[in-house]
């Protein structure tokens, strides 16, 4: 194991483009022009970058929409006759004017493009406007009367699937779209074995993915093209199926071009704002554009899973865990988003980190008159950590250990094949463990003054997730050399400010031999680039840096046969130049050579990866990803008894993601996550009453700032995974998962009182502190 | 709401300011926000639209040399003023360093927050005690999802201490 015991330096010179030596400089001949700014980032810095918000077509409208004010109605009448008679007002559209199929981004089709009949939640939407100004919208939706007939709501999962509760879904008994049966080994023998029992009700709760810019789309029609969204979206691919199916149009005829995307983190997959915006261009032939305002992102959003587990942990006198029993249900909202793939990781992904022998989970995934709820980064696994991690802390309470040791005891270990059936080709948890505790001084956690705690949790992840489409999984890369000489790599997936194209043209670099500002990365087009599965599951790194690495392959042996037939025997490609006897050529000649050779096309090579992996059977037990990263983290809080307010004081990331492949983005990212963490565990909670979100404003749903964040020392232990491009394995999504789980530890550690319910706020841990 | 596109003839005033040097003439009602009429009027989208409640920061120029949330700020707060954008700023020739730490810090992802933490940032470099000394202090109305600050903070002392360094 080639683990970097260096203190990692907070500064990196890996930001910078690549140049090693560059003997061919000269040779390769590469016009300056040509160069253009391949890394995102300092067009951001300058202000440069057009996000959607910033894009406008000739001849735009406007588009604004009328929602639902009740969480379950009725509707009875709908007159928008006197909104069309709005001087500007171009199209007002509702049911009645758009098709009627069942749609939706999953297999359970319960989306609409306009409400027909009821209403299922506050902010559904009814009626959609195009104008050509905003104040002409506005008045639109002002002059539209429709009348509701409030129904009775539910907004509990578990008051939702008693019989006689309001059923949302005329096909769908007890609100019950999906259920999670898995079960591995012989739970009763386990709970026989087990000598310390621990666990409880825990309470993971919506959390806003906190998005800087608002959602929005700009959609057009054409007969020709059919529909065309400027859609910020990380599952384009999807998106387009899921849309075309719900206008009855081949799949080809929805095209989604992707604008650089203003933070996501899980909530930008598949929007109706999208659909409706695409409806609005059909009815006016013309563009049209919506963009959220705040308020209404927040009324409407879709935030991350609420889940509420009943978990119990088993382990014997020794602290060897003997089993885990886990029921979890899931608030699905109105309609189904991305709540499935949520409620399943939830009822598995833990169980490949230790060693429970006996498990069952039962998931129950239910529809409430709440909002839709999605994705959010590390969705049902960081939920579940939090939970796990607790009851685990509660256990070596129990049984006077070490916290640390008892995780050392029961993790999985390189070579292991877990109980689902993930194979570990790598696993260098241990040592994260090890590593954690020594950069925290973990030893001071039995000398901290009251009211101080350390908490440790730990994590695992997947890098692309081989159920997220049943029917293939993998990853597209395109390689054309311009004329010129200037590289451009293609790809499905999507840059979300992860650093995404910056790892790309690293890889291509290195294969390549050439400096990474000679290499532009493009994607996000369902018209122009490969086909790809999307930005989730921690996709990106593993699996377009796979395809990436196979097509640079691809071109370099391309660029030998070229110039064996241009130039004959004895030619050597190194570093960006052919060289030939005493002469060299550059990447610009070989283009020529190609064009030459085929009647003017591009050289061109096209490589797909395919992983290695299983889809997970019925029972959820398979190889899903090509590897698993994994994470420990420490964190040190000081609790105020008097508020119950925590501090985050330090935090220690140490994390398994094979070869780090760009320093700087990745520390980035595990920072990003630890803020995200500190924002979920102390402050966020997107409150919602009978389906009424009350907080849906950034003032009122806090967010971290910079003063929230503590010192965090992140390292990497780096071991190179054989499936990952340069031996790297994935991260964005393994950064989070253990936060809450650390967080909530150290506020155990601190006062003695275990927290249930997130947000552990000021409020809750007070009131802990008083019983 | 969108003040920039409002024209109603009732209430149109004009009113001149500066926006990075140069004079800019606005007709429109006195209450559009500054925001708008960077955004619009000049077509300056670098500064960007997060909340328009003044909480987010994706909107913060230099008024005056002061960083402000433009979002917030009526146009005819701002006459005969001079405004700086991130396109202004972005021409300065020691704004180089700062861009580069930037990314050699990990201080940017999605960038949609970028250009106005850059502003609170620049503001602070010239004058920390202006925010009592310290840039997390500095940046409590800039609002970033994506790097945690740390990146951020450790280019802008990096920028601070060089410059001390120089001078």
């Amino acid at each position: 194991m080639t683990t970097n015991r260096m203190q990692q330096p907070s500064k990196s010179t890996d930001a910078k483009v690549m140049n090693p030596a560059d003997p061919n400089q000269a040779a390769r001949q590469v016009n300056p022009a040509l160069k253009t700014k391949p890394l995102d980032l300092p067009s951001k810095l300058e202000g440069q970058t057009r996000y959607l918000h910033d894009m406008n077509f000739p001849g735009q409208l406007i588009g604004a929409i009328y929602r639902s004010p009740y969480a379950h109605a009725r509707i009875k009448r709908i007159d928008v006759e006197k909104a069309r008679q709005v001087e500007g007002v171009h199209a007002v559209i509702t049911a009645d004017d758009v098709p009627n199929h069942k749609y939706g981004p999953t297999k359970f089709k319960d989306w609409n493009i306009l409400a027909r009949d009821r209403v299922l939640f506050i902010g559904d939407e009814i009626v959609a406007v195009a104008a050509e100004t905003k104040e002409a919208a506005e008045q639109a939706l002002a002059l539209i009367e429709v009348e509701l007939e409030p129904l009775e709501g539910v907004f509990d999962p578990e008051a939702a699937m008693i019989p006689g509760a309001p059923q949302l879904h005329e096909d769908v008994e007890l609100n019950r779209p999906m259920k999670v049966d898995v079960a591995r080994g012989d739970l009763e023998e386990g709970k026989q074995k087990a000598v310390v029992v621990k666990g409880g009700r825990y309470v993971s709760n919506r959390i806003y993915q906190g998005h800087l810019e608002p959602v929005g789309a700009i959609a057009h029609w054409s007969e020709e093209d059919g529909i065309t969204i400027w859609a910020p979206s990380h599952i384009p691919y999807r998106a387009r199926e899921a849309y075309a199916a719900g206008f009855g149009l081949p799949e080809d005829k929805v095209r989604i071009i992707v604008p650089p995307i203003g933070g996501s983190f899980g909530a930008k997959y598949v929007l109706k704002v999208h659909v409706i915006a695409a409806a609005l261009a059909m009815a006016t032939g013309r563009h049209v554009k919506i963009i959220l305002d705040r308020y209404e992102d927040m009324i409407t959003a879709h935030p991350r899973v609420p889940l509420t587990f009943d978990i119990e942990i088993g382990a014997d006198a020794e602290g060897n865990f003997v089993y885990k029993d886990l029921t979890v249900y899931a608030d699905a909202g109105a309609r189904v988003y991305w709540s499935p793939n949520v409620i399943a990781t939830a009822c598995t992904r833990p169980d490949n980190i230790y060693h429970f022998h006996n498990v069952k989970s039962t998931g129950y995934l239910v529809y409430t008159n709440n909002s839709p709820t999605t994705c959010m980064r590390g969705f049902g696994n960081a939920e579940m950590l939090f939970a796990v991690e607790s009851v685990i802390d509660e256990i070596a309470l129990e049984l006077g250990m070490d916290p640390a040791e008892l995780r050392l005891k029961n993790i999985v270990h390189a070579g292991d094949t877990t109980l689902h059936g993930y194979r570990l080709d790598t696993c260098s948890l241990d040592a994260c463990i090890e590593k954690v505790k020594e950069l925290s001084g973990w030893e001071r956690r039995k000398e901290l003054p009251p009211y101080r705690g350390l908490g440790l949790a730990v994590a695992n992840h997947v890098s692309g997730f081989r159920a997220i489409d049943p029917r293939f999984d993998g990853s597209t890369a395109v390689i054309r050399v311009k004329p010129g000489g200037l590289v451009e790599v293609e790809t499905g997936e999507i840059e979300l400010g992860q650093g995404m194209t910056m790892t790309y043209a690293r890889i291509a670099s290195r294969v390549l031999g050439i400096p990474e500002d000679e290499i532009l990365v493009k994607s996000g087009d369902t018209g122009r680039y490969p086909f790809g599965i999307g930005t989730l599951a921690s996709r990106s790194t593993v699996m377009g840096g796979n395809a990436v690495q196979k097509a640079a392959e691809s071109l370099v042996r391309e660029i030998r046969q070229l110039a064996a037939q241009a130039l004959g025997e004895g030619t050597v490609y190194e570093a960006g130049v052919v060289k030939h006897k005493d002469k060299t050529y550059s990447l610009g000649d070989v283009a020529d050579w190609f064009r030459a050779r085929h009647a003017g096309e591009e050289l061109t090579v096209k490589e797909t990866y395919v992983p290695d992996t299983e889809l997970p059977d019925a029972t959820y037990f398979g190889h899903p990803s090509p590897n698993y990263p994994f994470a420990a983290h420490v964190a040190e809080v000081e609790v105020d008894p008097d508020t119950g307010r925590t501090k985050v004081i330090g935090y220690w990331a140490v994390h398994d993601s094979g070869m780090i492949i760009h320093e700087t983005m990745a520390k980035s990212q595990v920072l990003g996550a630890v803020a995200q963490g500190i924002g979920w565990v102390t402050m966020e909670d997107l409150i919602v009453q009978e389906g009424k979100v009350l907080n849906p404003s950034m003032m009122d749903y806090r967010m971290p700032g910079a003063k929230d964040m503590p010192e965090v020392q992140v390292h990497f232990v780096q071991e190179a995974d054989p499936h990952g491009p340069f031996g790297a394995k994935s991260l964005g999504e393994v950064a989070l998962d253990p936060v809450p789980g650390a967080i909530a530890n150290a506020i155990a550690h601190a006062t003695g009182r275990r927290g249930y319910v997130l947000p552990l706020s000021a409020e809750r841990v007070w009131k802990s502190l008083q019983a | 709401m969108n003040g920039g596109r409002n024209h109603n003839p009732n209430s149109n005033s004009s009113m001149t300011l500066t926006i990075n040097g140069k004079d800019v003439t606005w007709t429109g009602e006195a209450t559009a926000s500054l925001a708008d009429v960077i955004r619009e009027g000049q077509d300056l989208t670098g500064t960007k639209i997060g909340c328009r409640t003044g909480e987010c920061g994706a909107c913060t120029v230099l008024l005056e040399g002061q960083p402000v949330v433009s979002c917030l700020v009526p146009v005819a707060s701002a006459q005969g003023q001079a405004v700086e954008t991130i396109e202004g700023l972005a021409r300065h020739p020691e704004f180089r360093e700062l861009e580069q730490a930037m990314q050699e810090y990990g201080g940017v992802q999605c960038g949609f927050c970028t250009p106005g933490v850059m502003m609170t940032t620049w503001a602070w470099l010239q004058n920390p005690a202006l925010f009592g000394g310290d840039i997390g202090a500095a940046l409590k109305n800039n609002l970033c999802r994506c790097t945690g600050y740390r990146g951020i903070i450790e280019a802008a002392e990096h920028v601070l201490a060089s410059k001390g360094a120089v001078r």
